[in-house]
């Protein structure tokens, strides 16, 4: 069964984040063959000083194909418990991705999470009104987890833009590449420019730099810039004491 | 010009989100410097408070939640 799986709340200043800890669970899922996951998206929501978030109000979601979901779900459900921070409030989603359930009642509460402060009642409001099987769970503290976790699986579902965890990072001994091999070797379905425009030239690239992903209009996409006169995937690079901007 | 002020007992950076510079210079001088996981780092600066797993971001800057209000 095909899954959006979608944790929030799981952390403070000291843990690791919640994204690591979406990563370690569903690697634990894997080793124990309850599931397989895709890759993780960040959602930013709602920054706003009623909102108890640690530092950013990020949620983090991924897709998973699960054998047996009553299994995975409790997995998960202990996992969280088990794992996550202390003082945190941990939140679990776990909705079913499956192209004939109509999404839009809880896209539309994923958009309002975007832009308001929400509250557990609106988010097990929401998933009452969805026309499909949906699980919410709170696992600690106050549980308000559970409004960063049905919104980040919603906005997923729906296909909304996010980043998409980690950083792609180039093999070393290919640095040329055709967008067409790129795509198929590294699983980019769709690419850009930096105003946003699709590029369909299948164009000479150098991969030399690692670079971040995104998810763009329900596909993995990599932003091209032209450096120098050579293209390439947008360097994702720190700077040591130079000024951003 | 300091780089913050306190806000109902919370101490917020006064360059809000562009004061580059500023926030890089206020890392470079703070023992609680920390960078937060890669995913959250808002800026290209090896060191700034910008990229530290310790502000908390607020609508219009971000508090620091290290620094005891004065």
């Amino acid at each position: 069964m095909k899954l959006f799986v979608c944790i929030d709340d799981t952390d403070n200043y000291d843990s690791i984040g919640t994204g690591e800890l979406l990563e370690n669970m569903m690697g634990e899922a894997a080793i124990k063959g309850l599931a397989k996951s895709g890759f993780t998206v960040r959602y930013q929501l709602y920054i706003h000083e009623d909102i108890p978030y640690t530092s950013h109000n990020s949620s983090m979601c991924c897709t998973a194909e699960a054998t047996d979901l009553e299994a995975f779900t409790e997995f998960c459900e202990n996992y969280l418990e088990e794992n996550s921070a202390e003082g945190s409030d941990p939140g679990l989603c776990v909705l079913p991705d499956d192209e004939n359930l109509d999404y839009s009642s809880l896209i539309a509460f994923g958009k309002r999470a975007q832009n308001e402060v929400l509250t557990k009642k609106d988010a097990y409001d929401a998933a009452e009104s969805f026309p499909g099987e949906i699980h919410l769970s709170e696992h600690g503290g106050t549980g308000g987890g559970i409004i960063g976790a049905l919104a980040g699986a919603a906005l997923h579902a729906g296909k909304e833009e996010g980043r998409i965890k980690g950083k792609l990072q180039p093999l070393l001994n290919k640095p040329g590449w055709s967008l067409s091999e790129f795509a198929s070797v590294y699983g980019v379905a769709r690419f850009i420019d930096e105003d946003g425009n699709e590029i369909t030239e299948n164009l000479s690239i150098r991969f030399v730099h690692p670079t971040k992903l995104f998810f763009s209009k329900g596909q993995v996409t990599a932003v091209i810039v032209n450096e120098n006169g050579s293209y390439m995937p947008k360097p994702k690079i720190k700077k040591n004491k130079e000024k951003s901007q | 010009m300091t780089a913050w002020m306190e806000i109902n007992g919370k101490t917020v950076f006064t360059g809000g989100k562009i004061a580059f510079e500023d926030a890089a210079r206020e890392a470079e001088n703070c023992p609680f410097f920390s960078e937060d996981c890669e995913d959250e780092l808002f800026c290209d600066d090896e060191t700034s408070c910008y990229n530290c797993r310790y502000r908390r971001w607020t609508a219009e800057s971000f508090e620091c939640m290290k620094r005891c209000p004065k």
